[in-house]
């Protein structure tokens, strides 16, 4: 594959991308919410793949394959588990309006791309429009944690954040050190595990939730 | 600029709009009712009702001004008048300037316009109710679709709808760029929304306080009511024709008559399979809550405003 098609092709995942994000963002229901983010990390590691193709950087298909088999399957598949235990429908509860979290998501966005386009030399080096899709995509996922209450939407969130890392890290070094990126997966499923767990556990013993956690008296 | 469609070209691309325009309509309801495993009423039903409309004597309020009765024939002419800017057998600029996609926008928008002053005009409350969500939403769908043209218009260098879609020619899938596919994203948003259809209205029913379009027509009757359900018609796959036009748009150059056919072809083709999404997305979504419209048309503004980013920056 030349440079410039796998320039476009990471431009047009990053757009996908983006709009898996926006969905994430917008979803009114979890479980919308849960299929974005599995959508977006097979995006990743479709995204994984290609520059596996380009480069012939061996680690990258290995990491490409953790991606799909992991985030893509099996942590939405945990997260869809965990909420079906929970028996809750729609538990999005945002603490700021959809509407102000859309609008926001908008800035973040935009400044990203503001911000990229100023780096001249550094932004040249990079695979086409990853740098900046990548920041707004860790950006937005720290936004959607903020904005949320509940701890399950914030794990979407953090997903979502880490996706946006992987990816600029994966366009940024053309593949970073196989022992790094698994160091990193291993992390993402220890929190999620740890996320699931502690949810479950709080819900079945006090039937509290994460914001009623800022109402504890020491 | 040269020509390349003639008027006799663009005359007869109108006429085929608004010619297949309840086809399109039967389509979807056919789809619709065999997904909920009925049979649905025939493909040409949308025919059978507008020649039943305009075979019927006319009945209005008494409250009604003289302004009333012309409001369904300005409305038919506005929607058409947009359908003629539509490239549709073939790409690439009209021989005689028409107007370009802002011009299409902008009757639609008169044509709204013109439906929701006729439904105030009755005074009737579910026309004025109906009228009231109309130009709720209206404001919130019109600047996206114009976010969306201009983020094809960027790349093109001009708005006119044929030289949009000569520029982009008939490799379009390779050539898309990263813009288009959350322009397209966007427009997928708003097509329900822009043809009145279920998640933002319900085309079925105008008995429901839930109600936009078809609640601004109740006070229509006979030919007047046959020329607005027409003119909703054509609204319809005018948009699909939009987006058709500005994304993947059928370039095939030559004259003869096999290009025009193979043109008509792809263009029918190109509409079957927007209507089968329009119909999947009504059967498969409830109608929203009116104050939850606003998020719903939300996610198409970020959608076409990241795509314009991406355009400009």
């Amino acid at each position: 594959m030349s440079a410039e098609t796998v320039q476009t092709v990471i431009d047009n995942l990053g757009a996908l991308l983006l709009f898996t994000m926006i969905l994430i963002v917008a979803a009114g229901q979890i479980y919308r919410a849960i299929y974005a983010v599995a959508a977006q990390s097979f995006l990743i590691a479709v995204a994984g793949g290609v520059l596996a193709t380009a480069t012939g950087n061996v680690d990258l298909w290995v990491i490409a394959g953790i991606t799909l088999t992991v985030k893509a399957i099996v942590l939405p598949w945990v997260l869809h588990w965990v909420v079906r235990r929970m028996n809750v429908r729609r538990e999005i509860e945002p603490v700021i309006p959809d509407a102000a979290t859309l609008a926001l998501a908008v800035v973040v966005v935009v400044l990203s791309f503001h911000l990229s386009a100023s780096l001249g030399p550094v932004r040249q080096a990079i695979t086409g429009n990853a740098l900046p899709v990548g920041i707004s995509l860790t950006l937005s996922g720290v936004l959607v944690m903020a904005t949320r209450k509940t701890a399950l939407t914030q794990m979407v969130g953090l997903f979502a954040s880490e996706n946006g890392i992987f990816f600029t890290a994966m366009a940024v070094t053309q593949g970073m050190p196989l022992i790094i990126e698994i160091g990193v997966i291993l992390d993402v499923i220890l929190a999620a595990l740890v996320m699931a767990i502690m949810v479950l556990r709080v819900r079945s013993t006090v039937d509290a939730d994460i914001a009623d956690l800022e109402e504890l008296r020491g | 600029m040269i020509g390349e469609r003639s008027l006799v070209l663009v005359l007869l691309e109108l006429a085929l709009l608004v010619l297949l325009g309840p086809l399109v309509t039967g389509t979807i309801q056919k789809l619709k009712a065999r997904l909920q495993s009925r049979q649905g009423a025939g493909l040409l039903q949308p025919y059978r009702d507008l020649a039943k409309l305009f075979r019927k004597g006319t009945v209005q309020a008494d409250t009604t001004s003289g302004f009333f009765r012309s409001i369904p024939v300005l409305v038919l002419a506005a929607t058409m008048a947009a359908g003629a800017l539509v490239p549709v057998i073939r790409a690439g600029p009209p021989a005689v300037p028409l107007g370009d996609a802002l011009m299409l926008l902008g009757l639609l928008a008169l044509a709204r316009f013109l439906t929701s002053v006729g439904a105030l005009d009755a005074g009737g409350a579910f026309g004025g109710m109906g009228a009231s969500r109309e130009m709720t939403i209206a404001p919130l769908v019109e600047p996206v679709l114009m976010m969306v043209v201009f983020s094809a218009a960027v790349v093109a260098g001009t708005t006119e709808l044929g030289a949009l879609a000569a520029h982009r020619g008939t490799s379009w899938i390779l050539g898309w760029h990263a813009a288009d596919f959350l322009g397209f994203a966007a427009m997928l948003v708003l097509l329900p929304a822009e043809t009145g259809r279920i998640p933002v209205d319900n085309p079925d029913t105008h008995l429901e306080l839930t109600m936009l379009h078809e609640g601004m027509l109740l006070e229509h009757s006979g030919p007047g009511l046959g020329c607005m359900v027409l003119a909703s018609h054509t609204r319809q796959i005018v948009t699909l024709g939009l987006v058709s036009a500005l994304f993947f748009p059928a370039a095939v150059a030559g004259a003869g008559a096999v290009s025009l056919l193979l043109g008509a072809g792809a263009f029918a083709v190109k509409i079957l399979v927007l209507a089968v999404y329009l119909a999947l997305v009504e059967s498969s979504y409830a109608k929203l809550r009116l104050f939850r419209v606003p998020l719903y048309l939300g996610i198409g503004f970020v959608c076409a405003l990241t795509a314009l980013a991406l355009r400009i920056l």
